[in-house]
């Protein structure tokens, strides 16, 4: 059909996941060249293989072609197939960094999605599943994804650098999404988090959270950090302690921050006073930037307003961060749609840094998988 | 006499006048209706069935509830579309002429010949589109999809014609527009009333198929070749006045019928291969949704493209400007037919004819056309080398891509491009110039800039004799003025180098290397206040020069300047120094706000270096700011200008190279201007993402780049995101040739993309340097994003408690019975207020007192009835009506979100709505479409959503229609009209089996819909369609084949054929057997162990295991013995794959004539029947005689055991039969005597005899018999009569009596109630 001037083409393995689930959404084909092409290890690195993997068990009819080297990869969508699953994903990067494209796509289904993801749930570079299990569910849910089956259930807790984590995530399919109009975030009524152990001494949770609870008290009174220590086969295979934090505001926006300790044999030991208080000190930047959004999920948010009905959706969020901004790009790229972006400053002193309003029109997507009866 | 001629008065026993008066009577009396009774006597009434109450009650519900519709937000543009009326009918029966006379009516113009759409204006807020569908399947199915309103005539002297019903079957798969029918030729009919029964035939059958109480017009004779002007004007009227439902393929997809097309292929591209794809340019008003540039469309009978480009151009038929009168005046009664050569251009098959004494349109349109026009000029006119031409496309492109419509873009174009083009580099180089010395010197400068410069010095050369030369004409001002400006900047620029030492300047050079910033601008204001030669500046156009130009006019204060300089320049140095006093007071605001940042922003840079580069950093951060905010108001400045993009791109490009050139200026903000370096290559579209790696690396240089970034985010991110609006165009064309895409296409080191391109991919957002959060300042920062902060007024709680409590102060504690009293309002304030109540104090003055009193007042009232409202009001509310409130919302909303923003940057948000009217170019379109055009034939262009545009397999529910002669085949070739599209493919019909398995079906059932599976274009589903064998030519027969539903898309299907495997015992156990001949291997037998088979007589049973000694046998068991003679058999299921064919119908492509007769592939069928070849049948299907056997059964043996115990009834009774009787029993013979003999003649003779007496005597009985009885019947008769005449006149004589009576009685009864 229209064919080869339809396919786009990039450059370079960043942004990989942004681009394989836009093309499958907007079904347009992509080609990406010169991976790591310059570097002593070139082509894909397993995580990545990984990633297409799940892609690929994920819909149906998809054609990935990668050359010999990895480092050119070819990608025609399929359809998005959903039902039962399970994936191994590769311990170099957190189930997080699978969830995230999951989360996006999951919606979209002919089956409700129920996969099983093993590997890292809590690692220092992506967002873990329990932040995106308390944030990302509650912004899915704004969108009209409701119901008992939209659930993350983390099974058993994995560190890196060997993982054994396992999670169970579920969600239901819709057709098409509502328009949000979220421009006021709320105040900030209580603060809620996991302090989780494994495979240390259970002290290690409750250390942080005294630490935590100390900085956060100045703000807030209201504040619960529950402790997980994890045992025996749910422990996963290495040690590893960390905490992430939520805030919750009255209208229902959550803003979370997290650490993680270092891996074990990476880097220096890590007191877990410490790390309880530097994650409260993330969590009060967090909330410095502020906005209706996370600024982890700002991209969820972004492309499920893309995705609504043709009707006008409005999101407050934080400042841009550079993912964001280059799935603006994107967006743009797939979709041919423009935010628009207006910056607000707040007009009281004491609510945090400045504002992103971002309105766009959505494209009118509609679910092409689900079937009728 | 005259007395007795006198008339009584006689009081009416009936009629209508009687019946008013007895009711009025028994009214008076309280007697009477049933209404009263009701009144009367309630309880008679009252419910008698709770069942039956509930069953109305939920019939009423739903009756009420079904007339419900599912609420759709309401997304009509408020300038909607022309509405597209689609005029349909048979051959010959009035089409054109009721075109013809409605335009006549609507804008009193006659149009001779009428081909393609016809806009008009038909009233104030409503246009049409008329546009005539010939009987060719193809133009039916394919403005069925477009039309909004359906004319459908039908020729009443000769009844509907098949024409009609196949349109209405197509509007019916299709989303069902409003259809009109129109009776036509109803002159005629001679017989008056032979007349009327055919209308109302025709209209009841016409109400069957639309639906109960469809509009049916009567169009009843013509004069001087016209219909009747009064029957055309109601008809027009109904038409203006329709009311339309939006149909949900139309409000979901953009589209657009093409009213003109234009072909801007490459003259010599043609020249030397005429067959070779062109290029098109179509116009039209856009439908249905909004349009989004670089989209897929596809075109009935051509095929799928990408939109090239789109552009909006002004309405070519526009609705009158807002007017409170009632009807339009002439000049507001546009007609627009560009096909039709009304208004535009006349397509003749080999040339074009542009009507110059056209209408008022057409002015506008020759504007619009020049551009391309000057394209195609520009390519023609090129007799020069690949690169130059190369070069040369490249600037007609940028020239293409400008928005048209302004003046300003046209007379630019007269300029020669490649000065043009240079024009725009010039921006740049003249910048450089300043620092020419110090860049020889340095190595940083890239290759292309240099280049640049060079070009830049010439330019110089060449302003200088321009400056000579410039008071030659008036024509030449414009790039005269251009090039002046490039010869003052150099020589500003080498005034600047001097000036270095100064502070001013030291302060001024990186702001001047951003654009204009604050410092300049206050400097410029200051000159500007000194009473100078102010008036000088003429090229406001590039406000960032203004600084330079103010200067040097100092300099040279020659008289040409002077001359130059016109009003408008004047004006528009007003607005410049108003700009710049709110520049200053944005500076004002801004930087105690960005100092207060700079010490809580989480990503700033170090103390050290913010304490020593402090005061440049401020001069300079709020230089970038304002330099930002500036470009942004240059842009709107430039947008009323008329110079839109190619403004906002100089003054990027412009910005750019100057600070490459600052970071050698200066060694303090050396480091800064790096980042700053770094930081606009963010804004040119960089892919920045701070990966983790390279944040390790160098932190204080990170933090200092976030620090900028967070400060000049505020103006700039949408620059920062999305680049500048040309710049996108320019990358979006440059990114066909440059296979890197947009993102990345930047000019800038390589390594630093690369290293980019290949970062950590990870969606966190980390923060650069963690703020002291044990720093008071720090906290209070986000105190108030706590519930512990402070609250806004409207939602504090202490003071909606207390404004409450005013209201609602009192209360009665029910249980106890203590009565609280709220405080009065006046103790409220007392205590509440008491600081406001002192200010009202020391105002004193009763007064406002009192008004406040009233006030609060009001505001008790007001808020009384917000509850009482609340309270009451809610009752009402469905959830029907909640949801149609939620929708109107968000309707709002969507009209209301970008109306304030111009086009052009509301086209790039939400793409271009519906009623614009735009110009689309197409690349890559087959040759037939231009050299076989005809406007005849509708060419739409319909918008694809996501993914719409690829294949996949299909499911479908389908249906043969009813009337189709035929069943359908599976795999025989089907052509489907299904979204915009007509293709042909090959289903594979199909049932689904109670268990989900699809069981492939060779034909259609008869009545019952069953499942469709093809390979083709995917469509969402629930999406209607319609399938038809072959588009070409004409049958007396209906031609759709089938209708039905999408119902299920996806990349694999599987439809199965049931396959049974048989195979025969060749041992046989018991219940187990050997069985062979079912499978060819062990492996195939290990495949299907466990599979249930059955044998032919009905014994079930399993495979096994297979055997070793003949391949592929294996051990069964079964339920019981099976004989030697049993065939056993497994039924399996094979896939069958469905043809991966799919070919578009080219109809359009098909030369003119011949656009109806396009015929793809063809059945076997169809193939055969050409070819003469025959079927070559299997003997053993073929039908034999039957030849039956007579069966013969052996007799029934009882035993003899049995017999004896049976009883006598049921033994066999097998009588013997006698033998011979012996001879001793043989009874001898009698032989009579010749006595006897004579006796026995004698006895027979005489009984003979009497016989014959008997015989006789009989008959006479018998006849007088009958005689008797003859006069018997005349006797009674004659009785009967008498009778008869007997009773009737007792009769007579009783009804009279009767009648008697009667009378009487009713007279005494009238007089018995006027008596009561």
């Amino acid at each position: 059909m229209a064919g080869e001037a339809h396919c786009l083409s990039y450059t370079g393995c960043n942004f990989l996941r942004q681009r394989l689930v836009l093309a499958t959404l907007s079904g347009r084909p992509l080609k990406i060249r010169k991976i790591r092409a310059k570097e002593e290890d070139p082509g894909l690195r397993d995580f990545e293989a990984s990633f297409i993997r799940l892609i690929d068990k994920v819909t149906n009819g998809s054609r990935i072609e990668i050359n010999q080297t990895g480092t050119t990869l070819y990608y025609q969508p399929g359809l998005l197939y959903g039902g039962s699953l399970e994936h191994d994903c590769s311990p170099s990067r957190g189930i997080g960094y699978y969830l995230e494209s999951l989360l996006c796509l999951a919606p979209f289904m002919k089956h409700p999605l129920k996969i099983v993801l093993r590997g890292v749930t809590n690692d220092q570079v992506d967002p873990s599943v329990d932040v995106l299990k308390a944030t990302a569910l509650p912004l899915l849910k704004k969108f009209g994804i409701d119901g008992e089956s939209l659930e993350i259930k983390i099974n058993r807790r994995g560190m890196p650098p060997k993982g054994g984590g396992e999670i169970l995530f579920t969600c239901p399919v819709r057709k098409v999404l509502q328009p949000v109009q979220f421009t006021d975030p709320g105040k900030i009524k209580r603060i809620r988090g996991t302090a989780y152990s494994v495979r240390v001494s259970p002290q290690m949770a409750n250390r942080m959270v005294e630490s935590a609870r100390g900085i956060l008290n100045k703000f807030l009174p209201d504040i619960y950090i529950y402790t997980d220590h994890m045992k025996g086969v749910s422990s996963g295979k290495s040690p590893g302690f960390g905490m992430c934090l939520t805030a919750e505001t009255i209208n229902g926006t959550i803003l979370s921050a997290e650490l993680a300790s270092n891996p074990q044999g990476q880097g220096a030991a890590v007191l877990p006073e410490e790390l309880g208080q530097n994650c409260a000190k993330l969590l009060l930047e967090e909330i410095y930037r502020g906005g209706c959004v996370d600024s982890t999920n700002q991209s969820l948010a972004l492309l499920l307003m893309t995705l609504g009905q043709r009707d006008v959706s409005k999101v407050l969020l934080g400042p841009l961060s550079p993912y964001t901004i280059e799935f603006l790009r994107h967006l743009r790229s797939f979709f041919q749609i423009m935010f628009k972006i207006e910056t607000k400053t707040a007009e009281e002193e004491h609510t945090g840094g400045e504002k992103v309003l971002m309105t766009c029109v959505g494209i009118g997507f509609c679910n092409l998988s689900k079937t009728i009866r | 006499m005259e007395e007795k001629e006198k008339k009584k008065h006689r009081a009416k026993q009936s009629g209508p006048k009687a019946e008013k008066k007895r009711k009025r009577y028994l009214n008076d009396l309280g007697i009477g209706e049933e209404e009263n009774a009701r009144k009367r006597n309630p309880k008679a009434f009252t419910v008698q069935s709770a069942v039956r109450m509930a069953r109305t009650f939920h019939r009423t519900q739903d009756l009420k509830t079904k007339k419900h519709h599912i609420p759709v937000v309401d997304r009509t543009p408020l300038e909607p579309p022309p509405v597209v009326v689609v005029v349909v009918g048979p051959p010959k029966v009035g089409k054109s002429t009721v075109i013809k006379c409605l335009i006549k009516n609507f804008t009193r113009q006659k149009l001779v010949e009428i081909r393609g759409p016809v806009t008009i204006v038909s009233g104030k807020k409503r246009r049409l589109t008329i546009i005539e569908c010939g009987c060719d399947i193809n133009t039916m199915i394919d403005l069925a999809k477009v039309a909004d309103l359906v004319l459908m005539l039908i020729d009443a002297s000769f009844g509907f014609e098949m024409e009609t019903f196949e349109f209405l079957n197509i509007c019916q798969v299709h989303g069902f527009p409003k259809i009109m029918g129109v009776l036509t030729h109803l002159d005629t009919f001679k017989n008056n009333k032979q007349l009327k029964k055919t209308k109302k035939k025709l209209k009841h059958r016409f109400w069957t198929e639309v639906y109960p109480g469809a509009k049916l017009f009567y169009l009843s004779g013509m004069v001087h070749g016209e219909y009747q002007k009064q029957e055309i004007h109601n008809l027009g009227r109904f038409i203006s006045v329709m009311k339309f439902r939006p149909l949900t393929w139309q409000t979901s997809h953009p589209y657009i019928l093409a009213d003109r097309m234009e072909e801007l292929t490459n003259p010599e591209d043609v020249r030397i291969n005429p067959k070779c794809d062109r290029k098109i340019s179509l116009y039209g008003y856009l439908r249905g949704a909004h349009l989004k540039n670089k989209s897929q469309i596809h075109m009935p009978g051509v095929g799928d493209f990408t939109v090239s480009d789109v552009s909006f151009l002004p309405d070519p038929c526009a609705l009158p400007e807002q007017q409170k009168k009632r009807s339009l005046n002439e000049k507001e009664k546009l007609v627009y037919a560009p096909l039709s050569g009304v208004g535009g251009i006349v397509y003749d098959k080999d040339a074009v004819y542009i009507d110059l004494g056209g209408s008022h349109a057409h002015e506008k349109e020759e504007e619009e056309v020049r551009p391309n026009h000057e394209l195609v000029q520009s390519l023609i006119s090129t007799h020069s080398a690949i690169d130059v031409k190369m070069a040369s496309s490249k600037v007609s492109l940028f020239v293409d891509s400008t928005p048209l419509g302004s003046e300003d873009v046209g007379q630019e174009f007269v300029m020669p491009k490649e000065e043009r083009q240079v024009d725009l580099k010039t921006g740049r180089v003249r910048r450089k110039a300043v620092f020419e010395d110090d860049e020889k010197e340095n190595d940083d400068v890239a290759s292309d800039e240099e280049d640049d410069q060079e070009e830049g010095d010439e330019e110089e050369a060449v302003s200088e004799d321009g400056s000579d030369g410039d008071d030659e004409n008036d024509a030449e001002e414009e790039s005269e003025r251009v090039l002046l400006q490039e010869g003052m900047a150099v020589r500003r620029a080498k005034r600047l180098k001097t000036e270095m030492a100064q502070e001013e300047a030291v302060n001024e050079l990186p702001a001047f290397a951003d654009s204009d910033d604050d410092l300049e601008m206050s400097s410029q204001e200051e000159e500007e206040t000194a009473p100078e030669d102010s008036e000088m500046e003429e090229d406001e156009e590039e406000e960032e020069e203004e600084g330079d130009i103010q200067r040097t006019c100092e300099d040279e204060s020659s008289g040409s300047e002077s001359e130059v300089a016109n009003k408008r320049a004047d004006s528009k140095q007003y607005d410049m120094d108003s700009e710049c006093t709110e520049m200053k007071s944005q500076i004002s605001e801004h930087s105690p706000k960005r100092k207060a940042v700079l010490t809580t922003d989480s990503g700033n840079c170090t103390a050290e270096e913010a304490s020593e580069s402090e005061d440049e950093n401020s001069s300079l951060e709020d230089g970038d700011d304002e330099g930002g905010s500036h470009e942004e108001l240059e842009a709107e400045e430039s947008n009323r200008n008329g110079f839109q993009h190619s403004q906002a791109k100089k003054a990027n490009s412009v910005g750019q190279t100057k600070v490459k050139t600052v970071d050698t200026e200066d060694d303090d903000v050396e480091n800064l201007l790096r980042e700053e370096e770094e930081y606009e290559e963010k804004i040119d579209l960089s892919a920045d993402t701070a990966g983790a790696l390279k944040w390790k690396e160098d932190l204080t240089q990170k933090a200092a780049e976030a620090f900028l970034r967070q400060q000049r985010s505020t103006p700039n991110l949408r620059k920062l995101v999305y680049g500048t609006a040309v710049e996108d165009e320019d990358h979006e064309s440059e990114d066909a040739d440059d296979e890197l895409g947009g993102l990345f296409r930047v000019s800038r080191p390589d390594k630093a993309s690369k290293q980019k391109a290949n970062a950590l991919d990870c969606s966190k957002f980390l923060v650069e340097k963690l703020q002291d959060w044990d720093l008071e300042e720090v906290m209070s920062s986000i105190r108030d994003c706590f519930v512990t902060g402070k609250w806004e007024d409207d939602k504090d709680a202490a003071k909606l408690l207390e404004e409450d409590e005013e209201l609602y102060g009192d209360f009665e504690d029910l249980e106890t019975g203590v009565v609280h009293k709220g405080k009065a309002a006046a103790g409220g304030e007392q205590s509440g207020s008491e600081e406001e109540e002192d200010e009202d104090e020391k105002m004193s003055k009763p007064e406002p007192e009192e008004e406040e009193k009233k006030k609060e007042r009001m505001d008790k009232k007001r808020k009384l009835k917000e509850m009482f409202d609340a309270e009451y009001d809610e009752g009402d509310a469905t959830y029907f009506d909640d949801l149609k409130e939620e929708m109107h919302k968000q309707a709002q909303l969507n009209r209301a979100e970008f109306e304030d923003q111009d086009d052009e940057t509301r086209v790039q948000y939400e793409g271009f709505r519906p009623g614009m009217y735009v110009r689309i170019e197409i690349e890559n379109v087959p040759c037939e479409f231009v050299l076989n055009f005809d406007p005849h034939y509708p060419i739409i262009l319909g918008g694809l959503g996501n993914s719409e545009g690829n294949v996949g397999y299909v499911q479908l529910r389908l249906k043969k229609h009813r009337w189709y002669k035929k069943i359908l085949k599976t795999r025989d070739p089907l052509i489907l009209s299904l979204g915009w599209r007509r293709f042909q493919t090959i289903p594979m019909f199909y049932m689904e089996d109670h268990n989900g398995r699809h069981r492939l079906l060779k034909y259609t059932p008869q009545h019952m819909h069953c499942g469709a599976a093809f390979w083709g274009p995917i469509t969402p589903q629930g999406t209607g369609f319609l399938a038809v064998q072959s588009v070409s030519g004409t049958t007396p027969d209906f031609r759709i084949a089938a209708t039905g539903v999408v119902l299920d898309l996806d990349k694999s299907i599987t439809i199965v054929k049931k396959l049974k495997l048989t195979g025969f015992p060749f041992k046989i156990f018991k219940n187990t057997c050997f069985i062979k001949g079912m499978f060819n291997s062990q492996l195939e037998v290990a495949k299907f162990e466990g599979a249930a088979i059955r044998s032919v007589s009905g014994i079930r049973g399993q495979i096994k295991k297979a055997l070793r000694a003949p391949v592929g046998a294996f051990r069964a068991t079964f339920e019981d013995k099976l004989l030697m003679s049993d065939i056993v058999f497994v039924r399996t299921w094979y896939p069958v794959s469905i043809p991966m064919f799919y070919n578009p119908v080219t109809s359009l492509l098909k030369p003119a004539g011949e656009k109806d007769s396009w015929s793809g592939m063809k059945t076997t069928g169809q193939l055969r029947y050409e070819r003469g070849i025959k079927l070559k049948q299997n003997k053993d299907s073929l039908y034999k005689p039957i030849v039956r056997e007579k069966r013969h059964f052996n007799k029934l043996h009882i035993p003899k055991a049995l017999q004896k115990a049976l009883p006598f009834k049921n033994k066999p009774k097998n009588l013997e039969k006698k033998g011979k009787t012996p001879k001793d029993q043989w009874r001898p013979a009698v032989i009579r005597e010749p006595h006897e003999k004579k006796i026995s003649a004698l006895l027979s003779a005489l009984s003979t005899v009497n016989n014959y007496k008997i015989k006789k005597a009989k008959a006479k009985h018998r006849e007088q018999l009958k005689e008797y009885l003859k006069v018997k019947q005349k006797e009674e008769e004659q009785k009967f009569k008498r009778q008869k005449e007997a009773k009737k006149k007792v009769y007579r004589i009783l009804g009279q009596r009767e009648k008697k009576r009667q009378k009487s009685s009713l007279k005494g009864s009238s007089k018995g109630g006027k008596s009561t």
